[in-house]
């Protein structure tokens, strides 16, 4: 493990010799915004991206992902890894990648998410451009980036490219890499830094005050009503964030009406049936009927519920809610602040 | 990943077979499955667990074990019809086949039932559950005290276990009182909500250990009468029906504030759950 440089003229035979080895997937283009898709040559790649419209999460906990498939008489799981670079991940997004790993590992493992996930490199990157409602850089500091196997940093010239696990080593093989001076790996390390309290959205307070004062609000309902007022429930601000990872399962016939696959599908706990069963007595009951029950119930999760689990809040800061959301409310720091304010 | 390596990680979603060996109808919407392991092994569960009951092709709901661990070879669950999954499951006779994962979840805590009176308060098809944990008392009974045994149907038609409910009633080993809230020209049992039968038996011990198990609204009128027995909440556990899609934890849909109906539960102390706003 140890710090590496690559010249710029030699990144992109870098990328096309991964391409030609492994899956490889960054952020590229689309129209005005970035997405991650799979990478067809070095050129695709866009590190000079602010946020990618839904998070890197899909490449392990893909929107629609088959966990059974049944034919007529035998069933099997369809666990199918396949050997993937994942290259430009933001440090916010590698904490994303680090809870969903911790949620879909703690008490029984989800192999249909790991199988996957170990079979990823995952290659972060620095920011070089800043979304506007990020807020990344003033919320839960205290949960350190981890679990990605490198970490690239651009420079002007050339790029440092940190290894941090035997996967991420392995990674030298494909270009003219060449050990990085004192002064490249001092320069990436400021690269990195710089960009902290740059931020235009900036969440005031520390993850403990915020926890506490969240979970006691819980039956302020006057305060959910208002905060929640216009919620439409689309779910959008669960469907990209990183840390959401609640799910539908639903069987499908093939069109042969034989075999058949059991999915999962991403699910919202912002829509209104996300939470109704039908009972026992054959009535509908729906634990969180109002939208405002949905809405709070997300904001406990993200600032309150897993901190214990996760070494702080379930919240990275990426902004994609603020953005995603048509009434501009899922903003988590208009609605924190509004929340620490309160009596205050 | 090497296939040995994708083969030594479970799935914690490929569900098992297993056999139907017997079925019955005890009501119009109610069917009663005794089934078995295709692949022969056991059922390792405790009263109070669920399993995840699907058929492929149309889905999987959460059901809970309906047989006592103590009744070994076969295992019994009661589905009701109420949607396009348990319609599947309901079509279902001896010799076909159900798919099932599991046992599932955190079930009765026996320990803390063991030596104790215990009394079981359960409405509607809530008794399937409990069932389990009627049985495993049954066969067990010299490890518990004094034993109570409340059930309340809408009506007549409604209740479940006939054959049980017989020997229940004829049954010294238990204290046994059923009621309806209807009754009907051939009914000639007690008439009323389940708290009525609160007034039906000898005063209950303030260290009974209770177990409730119904629609929500039960839940209320019950526990005010323990409160009134004296009967601490530590010393209640509820049964809790919530949408458990995966059962293992994942999905998100059972959550109740940051507890999960699949493996916190679906077995709670009162205590435990009257701390949670969103619980019943
Ligand atoms: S994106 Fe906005 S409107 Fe849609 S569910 Fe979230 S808060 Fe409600
Ligand atoms: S809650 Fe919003 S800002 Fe926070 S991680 Fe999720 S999408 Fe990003
Ligand atoms: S049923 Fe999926 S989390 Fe409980």
């Amino acid at each position: 493990m140890g710090y590496l440089y690559l010249e710029e003229k030699d990144f992109a035979a870098f990328v096309d010799a991964l391409i030609a080895a492994k899956r490889v997937v960054g952020p590229t283009a689309k129209r005005n915004k970035f997405v991650y898709e799979q990478l067809a040559s070095a050129d695709e790649l866009r590190l000079d991206f602010d946020v990618t419209i839904l998070p890197p999460k899909k490449v392990f906990f893909p929107p629609a992902q088959d966990i059974v498939r049944f034919g007529e008489q035998a069933i099997e799981g369809c666990i199918a890894p396949v050997d993937t670079v994942l290259l430009g991940v933001h440090f916010y997004d590698v904490k994303g990648i680090d809870m969903t790993d911790y949620l879909f590992r703690e008490r029984k493992e989800d192999w249909n998410y790991l199988a996957q996930r170990e079979a990823t490199t995952v290659v972060a990157s620095n920011i070089q451009a800043i979304s506007p409602r990020a807020f990344w850089d003033s919320v839960g500091a205290e949960v350190k980036p981890k679990g990605h196997d490198a970490f690239l940093t651009k420079l002007a010239g050339g790029c440092v490219l940190e290894t941090l696990t035997p996967k991420g080593e392995a990674l030298a093989a494909f270009g003219a890499f060449r050990d990085a001076t004192a002064d490249e790996i001092n320069a990436a390390q400021q690269t990195n830094d710089s960009v902290m309290g740059q931020c235009s959205e900036k969440l005031g307070y520390t993850s403990e005050a915020i926890a506490a004062k969240v979970r006691d609000s819980f039956d302020n309902e006057e305060l959910w009503d208002e905060l929640a007022m216009d919620c439409f429930s689309c779910g959008s601000c669960n469907t990209v964030c990183p840390t959401c990872y609640c799910f539908d399962v639903k069987d499908a016939w093939n069109l042969n009406q034989v075999s058949g696959s059991r999915t999962r599908y991403w699910d919202a706990c912002l829509t209104r049936e996300f939470a109704a069963v039908t009972m026992a007595g054959g009535d509908k009951e729906n634990f969180r009927e109002r939208h405002q029950s949905r809405f709070r119930h997300r904001f406990m999760r993200k600032t309150a519920y897993l901190n214990e689990k996760l070494g702080g809040p379930a919240c990275t800061g990426c902004g994609r809610c603020s953005q995603a959301c048509t009434v501009n409310i899922a903003d988590p720091v208009r609605v924190i602040t509004a929340i620490m304010e309160v009596g205050s | 990943m090497s296939d040995d390596l994708r083969a030594a990680h479970e799935n914690i979603f490929l569900p098992r077979e297993a056999r139907i060996l017997h079925t019955a109808r005890p009501t119009a919407s109610e069917k009663h499955f005794t089934l078995q392991m295709a692949d022969g092994e056991p059922l390792d569960y405790v009263p109070g667990q669920i399993l995840e009951v699907g058929v492929m092709g149309y889905g999987e709901i959460p059901i809970g074990l309906a047989s006592s661990p103590t009744r070994k070879g076969s295992f019994d669950i009661v589905v009701r019809t109420v949607g396009r999954v348990s319609t599947a499951i309901n079509s279902k006779e001896v010799g076909d086949s159900l798919w099932v994962r599991g046992p599932l979840g955190h079930g009765f805590d026996l320990d803390s039932l063991k030596g104790q009176d215990v009394l079981i308060v359960a409405g509607g098809i809530g008794l399937c559950p409990t069932r389990s944990l009627i049985q495993y008392i049954l066969d067990r009974r010299d490890e518990f005290g004094r034993f109570l045994l409340f059930y309340g149907a809408r009506d007549p038609l409604q209740l479940l276990f006939t054959e049980d409910r017989v020997e229940w009633r004829a049954s010294k080993e238990i204290d046994y009182h059923e009621t309806v809230d209807r009754a009907d020209v051939t009914w000639t049992g007690n008439v009323g909500v389940i708290t009525t039968l609160f007034h039906k038996t000898t005063h209950l011990d303030p260290n009974t250990r209770v177990v409730i198990c119904g629609p929500p609204v039960m839940f209320e009128f019950v526990i005010k009468e323990l409160d009134q027995l004296g009967i601490a909440r530590e010393n209640i556990f509820v049964d809790l029906e919530r949408r458990m899609k995966c059962g293992v934890g994942k999905c998100g849909h059972c959550q109740i504030n940051d507890k999960y109906c699949c493996i916190d539960g679906p077995v709670f102390t009162f205590a435990a759950i009257q701390e949670l706003e969103e619980a019943i």
